[in-house]
Order: structure tokens, then sequence, then C-alpha cells
């Protein structure tokens, strides 16, 4: 595992637990779901910092804490060198949250009303807030639509003023939880773009993502999650090399089913076979430490099944994180 | 830590323009006791003078507390209706701030709402009805709308405390419109019912109110004064309390992760 260097940090967390508690609607039963089960982390200021994990692994229950929106059940965290119990608003003036998606914007309003609200509320001086207002406008690219009411938008530009909302106080930390997801490739694009542009603001950014693409990408250094443990914690290309000793057949057929998949995953030194059957032409893949003979055997399995297309190659960092979840 | 006053205000003027974008509002806020005092009206309308006067500031202060009422709870459900509950929540300032802005643009309409009942009310029964002392009228209604969004903003947070929130707050407002004397003095209520319109500052609110409006008027045996002094202190006593609800509420929010479940 890599460290982020000794110093003043981002985000400092140690042994974070959350369980939930729910009660059955009676009240008679009670069920306690450990959400978070001791997590430790640390980002250095400047960084870009990603936590990925499958749903429900305890993604936005650890923003919620890291944000000062939840309490921890028991653990310690540093936001900025600040104690998320004793300095709550200090710690929420000087950071950014976008939690995206349709909610949290007031959607009866304009952009700019929207955006001059939450200014006021963070506390950029009166004076500057027009200019700073206009300035976000420009940055996200809403130009020309921000006089119109945000019940208009589509999902992106909702997105985009979810981001110009985040930044308004030009906070040092960005928290942002799921950023890209909902969005079509070039609206995903865009936001992706902008998260880089902070980073070349000098800002340290934590974010959440199912995407290993955007985790490749963009992070410096990635936190698997998965039901609330830190599986792994690595940068990108790290985690690829933990997987060094598996490989990837990727197949393009026509004509197989479940059954042919079925059948592969049988075959000996197959670890994982992940396929794609909904279209007329099929993806399948197959991880393997012995790509040269699980190969051929797949091919002698074949039969009907056409086989148009296959390679091996070196893991993904999503090869790599599928194994880690799964464990 | 960040203005607060600053948050008050803008939590104010958004709260004026979703009110102004979405007539829905206007409905409970405005229509609904402005039809609820017209009623009462009628029965006074073949009184004169100085009753007749009586019975229209009563409508008039109405029309203030049933907004107070409604605000109250919309002020802290608002954001429920527009997916804002953790925006709010995460806001760098205490949420009694914030929900304080919005209690004072929904009393501010509570007395708007009452201005337009007494102004219809005077035409309606056309009589040359005059405020005795417009300048102490004047104070006694600001004195009032601070002391309603007091109250109002202590009330918001019942709404999250408990689950029950709107039940209790439609079986209040009958009962604190007799309590309050804006329908009948307090005078005439049964002894045992004065002490809880005594601990309503706008009881107080409302005495001043007729003092000043009506020549003559003889309501409780206190003076102008007296009642604008009790008003405030009663008022800084809402404030007090609704400061401690609000730290229990937030740090509740806190707790589950939600205002929503309780
Ligand atoms: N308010 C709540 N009450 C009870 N359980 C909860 C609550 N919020 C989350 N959980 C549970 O805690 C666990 C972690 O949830 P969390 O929302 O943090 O996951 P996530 O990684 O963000 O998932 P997703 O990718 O679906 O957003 C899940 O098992 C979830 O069911
Ligand atoms: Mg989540």
């Amino acid at each position: 595992m890599q460290e982020a260097g000794e110093g003043s940090s981002a985000v400092d967390v140690k042994d974070l637990r959350r369980e939930y508690v729910t009660r059955s609607f009676l009240k008679k039963t009670t069920k306690v779901t450990a959400a978070l089960d001791g997590i430790s982390l640390r980002v250095a200021r400047g960084e870009l910092f990603g936590l990925i994990g499958p749903n429900g692994a305890g993604k936005t229950t650890t923003i919620k804490i890291l944000t000062t929106l939840l309490s921890p059940t028991s653990g310690s965290a540093k936001i900025l060198d600040l104690d998320i119990n004793k300095d709550m608003y200090e710690i929420r003036r000087r950071i950014g949250i976008v939690f995206g998606g349709e909610r949290g914007l007031y959607n009866r309003v304009t952009a700019v009303e929207n955006l001059k609200y939450f200014a006021d509320l963070y506390g950029v001086p009166p004076s500057e807030i027009t200019g700073r207002v206009k300035k976000m406008i420009e940055m996200v690219g809403l130009e020309g639509r921000e006089n119109e009411r945000v019940e208009k938008y589509s999902r992106g530009m909702k997105q985009r003023l979810h981001i110009a909302k985040a930044l308004i106080h030009d906070p040092e930390l960005v928290f942002l939880d799921e950023p890209t997801i909902g969005l079509d490739p070039g609206g995903a694009r865009d936001i992706r773009n902008m998260v880089r542009g902070m980073k070349k603001d000098g800002k340290s950014i934590f974010l959440t993502t199912h995407n290993m693409f955007e985790a490749d990408e963009l992070c410096d250094r990635v936190a698997v999650i998965s039901r609330g443990k830190i599986v792994a914690l690595d940068t990108p290309a790290g985690l690829k090399k933990s997987a060094k000793d598996i490989s990837v057949i990727e197949l393009q057929t026509y004509g197989a089913d479940a059954n042919f998949v079925q059948r592969i995953e049988k075959i000996g030194g197959v670890t994982r076979v992940v396929a794609d059957l909904d279209s007329e032409r099929q993806s399948i893949r197959v991880q393997t430490e012995f790509p040269t003979e699980v190969l051929p055997t797949i091919v002698g399995l074949a039969g009907d099944v056409n086989i148009i297309d296959k390679s091996i190659r070196e893991p993904t960092l999503e090869d790599a994180y599928l194994r880690l979840v799964e464990e | 830590m960040v203005s607060r006053v600053q948050a008050v205000r803008a939590a104010a003027r958004m709260t004026m323009k979703i009110f102004f974008a979405d007539p829905q509002w206007i409905i409970p806020a405005i229509i609904a006791p402005f039809i609820f005092t017209l009623v009462a009206l009628l029965l006074f309308r073949n009184e004169t003078g100085p009753l007749l006067l009586y019975a229209v500031l009563g409508g008039g202060l109405m029309g203030m507390w049933g907004t107070t009422v409604y605000g109250s709870g919309t002020s802290i459900t608002f954001d429920r209706f527009n997916g804002t509950m953790e925006a709010t929540l995460a806001a760098p300032v205490p949420l009694m701030w914030i929900i304080g802005g919005r209690v004072a643009w929904n009393t501010f309409i509570g007395v708007i709402n009452g201005g337009i009942i007494l102004v219809i009310g005077t035409l309606w029964f056309r009589t040359g009805i005059s405020i005795a002392n417009p300048l102490a009228f004047t104070f006694a209604t600001v004195v009032t709308y601070v002391s309603l969004s007091s109250f109002g903003l202590m009330l918001a947070t019942v709404y999250v405390l408990t689950r029950q929130g709107g039940f209790i707050m439609n079986s209040l407002e009958v009962p604190v419109y007799i309590a309050t004397g804006t329908m009948f003095p307090v005078a005439l209520l049964p002894l045992a019912t004065q002490p809880v319109a005594f601990i309503l500052g706008p009881t107080w609110g409302i005495e001043a109110i007729r003092k000043a409006a009506i020549a003559g008027y003889t309501g409780l045996a206190t003076s102008y004064w007296t009642d604008i002094g009790i008003l405030a202190i009663e008022t800084a006593a809402y404030f007090a309390i609704s400061f401690y609800l609000f730290g229990r509420v937030e740090r509740l929010a806190k707790r589950n992760g939600t205002l929503e479940e309780y």
C-alpha cells in the first residue's frame, strides 16, 4: 500500500465505523447494519483521491461522515486538520460537496438564483457574489442558460450546476459522490474535465465512483471499499500490478448463450467469466492465470458458436477491482 | 463563523422567490385563513364602532396567526418538497438561522395577509374605522411580527421532533385563536385558560395593537408599554427555546443522517 506523505493532510481517517439501526414498523425488532467497518485512510493536500466500490459498500456513508453530515459510531476523522466533531461549521465553510443527481437544487428558480443563495449561505462577501456567480457559470459552461429555471435543465446541466454550487465559495477540498452517474459519455467527460480543472487549481479532491475507467483516468490514488472495509489502497498502476497474475482473454462471438458461458466457467484455471450476451454480437471476458492453455480449450468447446475475434490482454483496473470486491 | 444575518436574509429571499414562483402556496398561506376570517367577520356584521374594529382587527390577527402556524411547518418541510434537505443540513450555518429566514418570510406573508383582511373588512362594513394612534399601532404590529416569527421558529422544531407535527399544528390553530384573544377578549375567557394566554406572546401583541387602535379600549388591566415589555420578554424566551430545540434537531439529524425519518 502507498501512503500519503507526512504533514498536513486534506483527509485523515482512523478506524471509522458507522452502524445504522433500523427498527421494524412496530418497533419490536431492531436491525443493526455495519455500513462502515473500521476504515482508515489519508488524503494529502492537492491529491485527487478516489473511493471505489460496489452498491452498498459504504461510499456515501463515508462522504457523509467526512462532510460532517453524519456522526460516526466510533473512530476519528480530521478534515483539513480540523476535527469533524469539534469544528463542524469551520470544516463546512472550507469544503465543497457535490451529491449530484436530481436533488439538492431549488428547481423553481434559476441557476443564478441558486448560486447566489448558496454563496450567501457559505459566506461569500456580498460585494463579490455577482462576480463569483458569473465566473462559476462560465466555468461550468452554462452561459446563456443561467437565467432559466433549473427545472428545465437536463440531467447534465444540473450536474454542472451542482459543481458550480460546490465551488462557489472557493473551497480547499471538494467531495464528489458519483459525479458522473447517469450522464451520457459526453456529459461525463465534461464533468471529468472539471474535476481535473479543480486539481489544477490546487484543490484536494475526494470522489467516489463505480466507474473503473474514471478512477484510472482521474485519480492519483484509489481505495477499494467492499462491505464497509477498505480492501486495497494504491495508485491505479499499483492496483493493476497486483492483478498481474491474471490475464484476460477477450472474445467476440456470434451465437454464444448462457450455456456456452457456463461451459467456459467450468474449464480448469478460469477464475471469472464476464459476458454481455444482449447484443447480436456478444463479448465475453475470461480471467485466468493460464491464458495460453485456456484459450485453445475454449476454441475447442465452441461448436456452433462463431468466435470472430480473440485476444489475450493485460489486466485492467476493473479486473483488479472485480477480484478485490468479490473475494 | 459565517455571517448569520447573511444566511437569514438569503433564506428569506429564497423562500420569497419560491413563493412567487409557485402559486399553489398562496392557497394555504393566504386564501384559507382569509376565508376563515371573513366567516368570522360576518358574525359581527350588525355591530358598529369599536366592537366592529375589534372584530376586524381580530380577523387580521387571525390571518397572521394562521399563516405563522402553517408557515412554521412549511419552513422546515420545505426541503422535503425541494429535495434539498442535505444541502440545507450541510450549510456552514446552524439550521436555526436558515429556518429563521424562512419563518421570517412566511410570517411576513401573515402580516400582509392580516393587512389585506383589515382593509377588506374596513371596506366591507363601510364604517369609518379609524386607528386611534397609528404610530403606536405600527410599532405594536412590528413587535408582534417579530414575536410571531420567534413563536413560529419554536413551532417549526415540533415538526421534526415528532411525526405528529402536522396534526399537532392543525389542532393547535383554533385553540390558539381563542386563547390569545384574537376573537374574544382574554378577560372573557375562563380563568383556567388565562395562564395559557399569558405565556403566548401574541396575546400581548394583540392587546397592544388593540390599545393603540381602539380609543377607549379596556382589555387587560395592563398598559400599552407593559404589553410591549411582556411581549419582548416572551419573544426572547421563544428565541432561547428555539436555539435549544434546533441544537437538538441538528444533533438528531446528524445521528440519523437525515431529517426525514421522524
Ligand atoms: N439511512 C440508512 N438506514 C439504514 N441503512 C442504511 C442507511 N443508509 C445506508 N444504509 C446501509 O449502509 C450500507 C452502505 O450504504 P451507502 O449508501 O454508504 O453505500 P454506497 O457505497 O454509497 O452505495 P451506492 O453505490 O448504492 O450509492 C448499505 O448496506 C445501506 O443499505
Ligand atoms: Mg452512494
